[in-house]
């Protein structure tokens, strides 16, 4: 009788323990699972249109790295991220040239971020925008 | 134990031996051959020396081999010191700053802006007076010591620069430290490793200029940026922190289980 | 509750649910003196679920493109909720398994169960330890990181000593003349469906053998511990007033696995490192040899071995006969008396085994 008294304890005891596993084990695997946020609305960077003229660029920070805006001559409008592909430096705008000179080990891309020449193995990665009401959002897609 | 139980026991020794299909051999010799090393690394003084000291050199840890300072083609034996393929040969004292400059444009920016750059060709230090010629070695603090620049100058303004440098330098070895060890512990490193490299790239470009206020005014904003990866690193750490909790109840629970489990038979017993 | 009995009532009317029970569970009898080693296979058991449940879900994110493997494993490990998780339970749950699975061996063998009638249990066992190490070894290069690569290369190299053949072997088993994009087609094939099927089968066949032939009594604590099989006809080896296996032995077996999965994730979550080298996590690079790359542990003794012999292919030829002798292990220890403390020479050869094989590992760890 005290035997049975003690079983019961224990198996009660089990039965909670292993609810509360299942439990902890199926938040996990829920997570894994399920999809990945978007969060692209948070990361957006609205720039006035008129801070980007013509040939020039503008730097600034999205999604936690550097980017940069450049309004080529003729007015076409071009985001792109301004981390070199090769190291990690951050490219700086050559005005005369209209090109983006790392100036680390000498990567030149274009003003469209095609590798021109130099060691970077990849271009520099667009950045989607949407210009509207004279505001630039970087991180919109048009 | 009769005669055949030897085999038995032979076979049990030779459990040590187990598994037939991992064998293991010799590796593989990875990597290109460059001609320009295959002659130059077999002949002896100046024309072989080069190979010797770049072997020990920053550019060779990164896999920058003699072509990519001098040209030419490091596949052809027959036409790899044709200047028709781009050969240069070994620059004059004075285009010195242009040849490294090709790659380093940003520290040959400031160089030539500084005290040293300026007097170039009029007994100024190049770029291989201090990082040396071939066995090229990585900048560092270091680099920056009494015996080495008292050949030119006196070490007074030099110990300035080096002091305002060192609390950042070593920040950012410290930093390096971290990620080194987060990155051989699979936490994707790749973001913090370019943005520490980007920084200590444009810190120490700027120490080229050697103008000691500079240097102080910068100083601060780059540990300003650096304080900001060291968030992150403090993010990693506080992770790490959670999972060994998580951990810890993990263990226990299963232990306690075990207890139970076996509480629950020795009822049976 | 009424509810619910009234279902098994419904059910056990109509398949006999009571007496299948009855006769496999309740009613199945262990040995009276049968000890906590016997739970290793259940531990075994559950250890292969867990690298299934774990290697479906990674299969989830991970991409097998020569291109592409390292940076899914990486964004698993870091940008997958719980990813790291699953990653580091699955690498770190087939080294525990190993770990298991030689004591499985090494108890049977001390306890001199393998001896006839089981000589079946034994071959199908000692069969899914290699495919177990078949398993590790393919799934080891599928990270693609320098480790995986630089590994599998080694490995497969060697198969190359054999003579006349080896060099042909060698690319078949690449896929190409080097370790290589098609490689990773044909082991990620082997290791998430040819091996883990194979290894399904077997276990099924493992315990139908064992199911037929009964299972054997430990030596311990009995005065006659010779073998008393006699060979003429089927015999089932029954246990009459032994325990019962439901609930006595599935408690035990229970206890055991949770004694397991306690220091199982104590590796995880405190030191899965411990079977991760920093090369695991830089990405594979055909051009540029680590130094000092290592097979796992329990491969250590078999690279040592190849080390030692001056030629290559006596190393291997060295490991094939050792192998090969394990396996026939029971054909060729054909000796009655069962207890080990009454088998001198088997005792020699057995710590001595366990001690070369020590010896080999931390040799060929420190070479």
């Amino acid at each position: 009788m005290d035997n049975a008294g003690r079983r019961k304890f224990l198996v009660t005891l089990l039965a909670g323990g292993g609810a509360a596993a299942a439990a902890a084990a199926a938040w996990p695997l829920y997570r894994y699972l399920a999809p990945a946020g978007g969060g692209s609305a948070a990361a957006v960077v609205v720039i006035p249109e008129n801070e980007v003229n013509e040939g020039q660029a503008k730097f600034f920070q999205y999604a936690g790295s550097a980017a940069v805006l450049v309004r080529k001559r003729g007015g076409e409008l071009i985001a792109l991220s301004a981390v070199c592909t090769h190291l990690g430096c951050i490219v700086q705008w050559v005005n005369e040239k209209q090109e983006f000179l790392c100036p680390c080990h000498a990567g030149l891309y274009s003003a469209e971020g095609a590798v021109l020449s130099g060691p970077p193995p990849k271009p520099l990665a667009p950045i989607p925008f949407k210009v509207a009401g004279g505001t630039i959002r970087v991180g919109e897609v048009a | 134990m009769n005669g055949k139980g030897f085999f038995g026991c032979l076979a049990a020794l030779l459990i040590a031996m187990a598994l037939l299909f991992t064998p293991v051999a010799v590796l593989a010799a990875g990597g290109t051959q460059i001609v320009c090393i295959t002659c130059h690394g077999t002949l002896t003084g100046k024309f072989g020396e080069p190979v010797k000291l770049w072997q020990g050199s920053v550019h060779a840890e990164n896999g920058i081999a003699c072509n990519g300072c001098h040209g030419g083609d490091p596949a052809d034996a027959a036409n790899a010191m044709s200047p028709a393929r781009g050969f240069l040969g070994a620059p004059k004292e004075t285009a010195i700053p242009a040849f490294c400059g090709r790659c380093h444009v940003g520290v040959e920016k400031e160089y030539r802006a500084s005290a040293h750059g300026r007097a170039l060709g009029r007994g100024g230090p190049t770029c291989v007076t201090c990082h040396g010629n071939h066995r090229v070695v990585k900048a560092s603090l270091e680099l920056i010591n009494e015996k080495s620049c008292s050949r030119c100058h006196g070490f007074e303004r030099a110990r300035l620069i080096r002091e305002a440098m060192a609390e950042t330098e070593g920040q950012m070895a410290a930093i390096d430290g971290r990620i080194a060890l987060f990155r051989g512990r699979g936490v994707d490193t790749d973001r913090l490793e370019k943005g520490l490299f980007a920084l200590r790239n444009s810190y120490r470009a700027l120490f080229h200029n050697v103008d000691v206020e500079l240097v102080r005014k910068e100083s601060t904003r780059i540990q300003g940026e650096l304080k900001v990866l060291e968030r992150v690193l403090q993010g990693v750490d506080e992770t790490e922190r959670k999972r060994k909790l998580a951990g810890v109840a993990a263990v226990a629970g299963a232990l306690l289980a075990a207890l139970l489990f076996h509480l629950l038979k020795k009822s049976y017993d | 509750m009424k509810l619910f009995r009234q279902l098994v009532n419904w059910i056990d009317v109509r398949i006999g649910v009571g007496e299948l029970v009855e006769k496999e569970l309740t009613g199945y009898l262990l040995p009276r003196n049968i000890n906590a080693w016997y739970s290793l296979g259940s531990i075994l058991l559950t250890a292969f679920a867990i690298q299934v449940v774990t290697g479906i879900l990674l299969l989830v994110y991970y991409v097998p493109d020569a291109d592409k493997a390292f940076a899914s494993v990486t964004a698993i490990m870091n940008n997958v909720p719980f990813g790291w998780l699953v990653r580091l339970l699955h690498a770190v749950g087939s080294n525990m398994m190993v770990l298991a699975l030689l004591l499985h061996m090494l108890s049977v063998l001390w306890m001199g169960s393998y001896k006839r009638p089981r000589e079946l249990n034994w071959l199908s066992g000692f069969i899914l330890f290699n495919l177990v190490t078949g398993a590790c070894l393919t799934g080891y290069l599928l990270p693609w990181s320098q480790l995986s690569f630089w590994a599998t290369t080694v490995a497969t190299n060697s198969v190359g000593a054999i003579p006349v053949v080896g060099g042909h072997l060698v690319e078949f088993l690449r896929g190409g003349k080097l370790v290589g994009a098609p490689t990773l087609g044909r082991f990620f094939a082997l290791h998430v469906a040819v091996i883990p099927l194979i290894i399904g089968a077997l276990v099924g066949a493992h315990l139908f053998l064992l199911q037929r032939i009964g299972v054997s009594s430990p030596p311990f604590g009995l005065d006659d511990t010779t073998n008393r099989w006699q060979g003429d006809v089927f015999r089932y080896e029954s246990h009459p007033g032994g325990i019962p296996f439901v609930p006595n032995y599935l408690l035990q077996d229970l206890t055991s696995i949770f004694v397991y999965l306690a220091c199982f994730l104590a590796v995880v979550f405190f030191d899965p490192y411990l079977f991760f080298p920093k090369e695991a996590f830089s990405p594979a690079n055909p051009y540029l040899t680590p130094a000092h790359i290592k097979p796992e542990w329990y491969f250590l003794p078999n690279y040592q071995t190849l080390k030692i012999f001056p030629s290559e292919l006596l190393g291997l030829a060295v490991q094939g006969v050792a192998m090969t002798l394990l396996a026939l292990l029971p054909f060729l220890d054909r000796g009655g008396e069962r207890h080990p403390l009454k088998r001198p020479l088997f005792r020699i050869g057995y710590v001595g085994g366990i001690l070369l094989w020590l010896g080999l590992m931390v040799w060929g760890h420190y070479s």
